[in-house]
């Protein structure tokens, strides 16, 4: 800027490569998540196992999610992990080791939060309750050979 | 396009210049005012301005920690307060008082992304493009300090060396976010980030099984061989999955040169296509931010003139 309060800043800045974008850097790691400030760690953790989370009607057929309830898997995957480690970390556990009562409140809870953004027309008639699932892919293993998904919760629909 | 009048930082001699501490480009006013149209129809189209179903913030994040942001839930923002912001987004445009002209979507912008990280899942659509708009705000908003003291007329019309800044800024929160991004793949797998990518496999079904129960559109064919594939081919995996790490960390060379520029865009949206087809992962803002300030295309003409 063209401010010339800060000359010690200034020469300290000429001293440093790319100057701007290395403040930036350190501030975007430090913050962390806090919006609009991010340090973007997606796929920064590589592990063994994903999880995918996903409604279905009450035969365990699955729903569109995006068109059901303008939210993806993805983020109602990412609601799920919170609510369990608002669940398992006061408790001084990782959300890896909770228990079945622990993720189906997870769930409850997620489901929940999805009914909020219902878009009823968009529901198949014949559908009465909606269900909410986890289901794991691990590497090495053929998605229709791996673990069997979990449902985590169920909330019944009204007739229309 | 428009040739631009030497500016201070440009009449410096280019000898003295080092690439590791760079400077604002030499832009034309018609390549900056293209600019500012793009990314005005960017950071409008980047809000998600249907808030009506987030009428709770259930795990705060931001500014939501010291403020319930709800009432945008129960009070979405109207067809006229949307054509107001598009209204004030022409002044940000045409250059008379941008800061002004652009404050309205960098508000929107804060607040409803803030509202929707606050449900319990975090999206990195939205920060980047966010941030670069808040970083013009600072540099539109920033008076310029003469000789007889503070001039504050340079935020009704700045001129080119401002409006270069401001892209520069811009530039600078792209870098930043990719460069962050591939450091902290390094920190959080204690520097096992690429012995570990062929993992990155599972990622792959994960993706687009997501897609397939977002959409139900059965996720393609090749998804099975090419994760089996890539498990079975560790070093290749490796290869495929460190050539994205090394172009986020290298994400700095953006800011060497106009060339530089263009070059490292073009890279970064060739990662991001490749990533929308492998992953089916989309990060459509990000490659129109860097398809604006750094591919320029208004300014490949000039380009290549120079190259000539």
């Amino acid at each position: 800027m063209d401010a010339t309060c800060c000359q010690p800043l200034r020469r300290f800045s000429t001293k440093l490569p790319f100057p701007v974008m290395l403040v930036m850097v350190l501030a975007l790691y430090l913050i962390r998540e806090e919006f609009p400030f991010s340090n973007f760690p997606m796929y920064s953790n590589i592990s063994e196992e994903a999880d995918v989370t996903f409604v279905t009607d009450q035969n365990d057929q699955p729903l569109p999610m995006k068109g059901l309830f303008k939210t993806s898997s993805g983020s109602s995957k990412k609601m799920y992990k919170k609510e369990l480690s608002a669940l398992t970390n006061p408790a001084g556990r990782d959300s890896d080791h909770a228990t079945a009562e622990e993720r189906a409140k997870a769930g409850k809870a997620v489901l929940d939060s999805l009914i909020l953004r219902l878009r009823r027309p968009a529901v198949p008639p014949t559908t009465t309750a909606l269900r909410f699932h986890v289901r794991t892919f691990r590497a090495g293993i053929d998605p229709d050979d791996g673990p069997a998904p979990e449902k985590l919760a169920e909330h019944p629909l009204p007739p229309l | 396009m428009t040739s631009a009048p030497a500016t201070p930082s440009a009449s410096a001699a280019p000898a003295l210049l080092r690439w590791w501490q760079p400077r604002p480009f030499e832009l034309g006013a018609m390549e900056m005012f293209v600019m500012r149209a793009a990314f005005a129809a960017l950071a409008f189209w980047n809000i998600k301005w249907e808030t009506a179903p987030y009428i709770e913030q259930k795990f705060p994040n931001g500014l939501a920690r010291f403020i319930d942001l709800t009432w945008l839930g129960h009070h979405p923002p109207s067809d006229l307060t949307q054509y107001v912001v598009i209204g004030f987004l022409v002044l940000y445009v045409i250059g008379f008082f941008p800061a002004l002209g652009f404050l309205p979507t960098a508000v929107f912008a804060t607040l409803i992304g803030t509202l929707l990280n606050s449900q319990g899942a975090i999206n990195h659509s939205w920060q980047m493009v966010t941030l670069m708009g808040l970083a013009q705000l600072v540099v539109y908003t920033w008076p310029r300090q003469t000789e007889s003291g503070r001039n504050w007329s340079i935020l009704i019309r700045p001129d080119l060396q401002r409006h270069r800044q401001a892209v520069f800024a811009s530039l600078n929160v792209i870098a930043a976010s990719y460069v962050v991004c591939g450091i902290v793949k390094l920190i959080n797998s204690d520097g096992m980030w690429i012995y570990k990518a062929p993992l990155l496999a599972v990622q792959l079904l994960k993706t687009h099984y997501s897609h397939f129960y977002d959409t139900l559109n059965m996720p393609p064919e090749w998804l099975q061989t090419i994760t089996e594939f890539l498990l079975e081919n560790p070093n290749f995996a490796r290869l495929l999955f460190g050539s994205g790490l090394l172009i986020e960390l290298l994400g700095f060379v953006i800011l060497i040169s106009r060339r530089w520029s263009f070059l490292g865009g073009i890279v970064i949206i060739a990662l991001h296509l490749s990533i929308s087809r492998l992953m089916n992962l989309n990060f459509e803002a990000h490659m129109i931010a860097v398809l604006i300030y750094c591919v320029n295309l208004p300014g490949i003409l000039r380009l290549t003139k120079r190259s000539a």
